[in-house]
């Protein structure tokens, strides 16, 4: 049996592997399959101060590979949140980061206060419309990515941030380094890439919001290059995900620089994908002598050009 | 609910288009009528599909299905032996009250498979009137089933089969006809429900309708199949239902 704890900021995790956010609600569905108690942790379905009702459906597409998603950002409000899930997702004995989201700086701090010293980690989802700059998302440039980091920090004293990157970027190198500077304690890293599938009978985009995030194994390779690349850059602990559904994927994602993975789109093809992972980490890490998992990190030799 | 891993030991064409595989399971599932299973194709296909539970007998389940892209493309060409993992039972099903003696079925499009998990459920203790449509008679299937219900009214579109007319027409004109259901339980595309709603709600008449929304999950932690209420609030129609109550729902 390999150790497969880590630590993150402080926090412990018995193993790296994170139910992504979006993919397993607040985990009640998922623990009528098995113990949820048994993964590293979980990020909850993007939260807001307010209720949100969502876009309209359809809200996801499937493309050869990978998925579309437009949910919208559908959740209860962070109070519905706190009054009626939070204890129970912490007496399951996972590590609990609370993934938030807003449309203006101070929802961002109204949000991380409000989960300050409640929830393990709070996770920043930056890939929101910012109201103040024309829709355009907080996570795209780094000036802002490093401005809503700080913001959300000054809420969030006493609790580990995770700041999670948008791909849709200029430079990965340059808004990791932005999220450093704004006071991340971690990044977590790729969010879905926008993309389009269109339904040619009817000549409209299958779904309802035309776009849609990009997800799943495809996406995987591109995933990895940017986890390298931002582990590179910065001095804070990666989580690092896109399109990992075997514990090689995950593997891969550790060598490349990061501390712990998050699971998505491969729970809905599997719903028992991350019990699975964690098997197939201790197996790995058995079969090559690798007696703490924390060994892999950042491991990869690139090739000499 | 559990990820079966399921044998095919049938998949063959039982209409234009529809066909209907048989798995067998290595032990026992309970299921109720109208819940559906969601099974994975494999390959590059990320999502699985969510097909109405048509027969279960035991250890062996029925799904019937309509091909459509690729994933039901592919599931057609599944020869017996192959393997595959199903999810189920999966949402809530229909459910008949003891009171309800009378029950009448609206079908149309391959809303008809999960009326015919009804019909084997509640065809001995019920008075069961089915009202099916198919698009011609190339696409009529499932009679054998149907004509086990008390009363069995199956029309087309195009007059091919039975009358010219939709399943909503076939029960308008047998309510008329003075044939009153103490409860409506209805599938197929959404135009024909919102037909039926508007109808069921004029005559007072008690229904439920079973509906289809793209999934992600299946299992209601997504939030990607949800509907519309009447409350103003939205549900999950792979947890919540996929039956809901006609009145309560916006279509
Ligand atoms: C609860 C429920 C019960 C159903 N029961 C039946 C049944 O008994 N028989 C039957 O023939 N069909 C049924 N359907 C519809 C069936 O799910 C789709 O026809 C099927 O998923 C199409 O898959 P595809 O790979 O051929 O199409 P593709 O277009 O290649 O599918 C792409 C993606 O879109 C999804 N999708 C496409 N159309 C639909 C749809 N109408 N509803 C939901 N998802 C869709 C697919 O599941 C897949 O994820 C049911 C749907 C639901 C929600
Ligand atoms: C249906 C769905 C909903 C998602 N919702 C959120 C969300 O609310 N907040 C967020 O930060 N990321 C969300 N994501 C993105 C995932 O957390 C993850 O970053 C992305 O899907 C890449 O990982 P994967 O390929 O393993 O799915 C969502 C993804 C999916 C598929
Ligand atoms: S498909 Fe995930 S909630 Fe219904």
């Amino acid at each position: 049996m390999a150790n497969l704890s880590v630590s993150i900021c402080g926090v412990q995790l018995k193993n790296p592997v994170i139910a992504a956010s979006g993919t397993f609600g607040f985990g009640r569905e998922f623990n009528g399959l098995y113990d949820i108690g048994t993964i590293g942790g979980v990020s909850t379905k993007g939260l807001t101060l307010e209720p949100r009702l969502g876009n309209p459906v359809p809200r996801i597409a499937e493309s050869r590979g990978v998925i579309l998603n437009a949910v919208g950002l559908q959740n209860p409000g962070v109070e519905h949140f706190i009054e009626n899930d939070l204890d129970w997702l912490k007496a399951t004995g996972t590590c609990v980061i609370a993934n938030v989201a807003g449309k203006t700086l101070d929802d961002y701090k109204g949000i991380c206060e409000r989960l300050d010293g409640r929830v393990d980690m709070i996770e920043l989802n930056i890939s929101c419309p910012n109201v103040k700059s024309g829709g355009m998302a907080f996570g795209i440039k780094p000036e802002t990515v490093e401005e809503v980091t700080r913001v959300a920090k000054s809420g969030a004293k006493n609790t580990p941030l995770i700041v999670k990157l948008s791909p849709n970027v200029e430079s990965i190198v340059s808004n990791a380094k932005a999220a450093e500077r704004g006071g991340a304690d971690c990044i977590s890293l790729i969010n879905t890439l926008t993309g389009m599938a269109i339904d040619i009978e009817r000549r409209k985009p299958i779904i309802a919001n035309n776009t849609g995030g990009v997800s799943g194994a495809g996406v995987k390779p591109i995933a990895v290059r940017m986890v390298y690349e931002a582990s590179q850059a910065v001095k804070i602990p990666v989580i690092g995900m896109g399109g990992i559904t075997c514990a090689e994927d995950a593997i891969e994602f550790l060598m490349a620089g990061a501390t712990a993975v998050q699971v998505g789109t491969a729970n809905f093809t599997d719903p028992y994908a991350m019990p699975k992972i964690i098997k197939g980490l201790n197996d790995w890490c058995d079969k090559h002598g690798v007696a703490n998992v924390t060994e892999l990190t950042g491991t990869l030799q690139l090739n000499q050009k | 609910m559990k990820d079966y891993i399921a044998t095919i030991v049938k998949n063959e064409q039982i209409a234009e288009n529809i066909h209907a595989v048989t798995f067998a399971l290595d032990e026992d599932v309970k299921v109720r009528c109208g819940q559906f299973g969601d099974i994975a194709v494999g390959g590059t296909h990320l999502l699985r599909r969510p097909i109405a539970i048509c027969k279960a007998e035991g250890r062996e389940i029925t799904f019937c299905y309509q091909i459509k892209g690729e994933g039901t493309q592919k599931l057609k060409t599944m020869g017996a032996g192959t393997r595959l993992n199903v999810l189920m039972p999966l949402g809530n099903g229909f459910y008949v009250e003891k009171n309800e003696k009378k029950v009448a079925l609206v079908g149309g499009g391959v809303g008809v498979f999960p009326l015919v998990s009804v019909l084997r459920e509640y065809g001995a203790s019920k008075e069961v009137s089915a009202y099916i449509g198919y698009r011609n008679k190339n696409a009529v299937c499932g009679v054998e089933e149907f004509e086990k219900a008390t009363k069995f009214v199956g029309v087309t579109d195009d007059g091919s089969y039975g009358e010219r007319m939709n399943a909503v027409q076939a029960f308008a004109k047998d309510l008329e006809a003075g044939n009153r259901p103490d409860v409506v339980l209805a599938c197929g595309p959404t135009p024909m429900l919102r037909a039926l709603k508007a109808l069921v709600e004029k005559e007072g008449l008690n229904c439920y309708v079973s509906l289809e929304e793209r999934m992600g999950c299946g299992i209601g932690a997504c939030l990607v199949c949800v509907c519309d209420l009447t409350n103003g609030k939205k549900a999950r129609v792979c947890k919540d239902g996929p039956v809901f109550k006609a009145d309560e729902v916006t279509l």
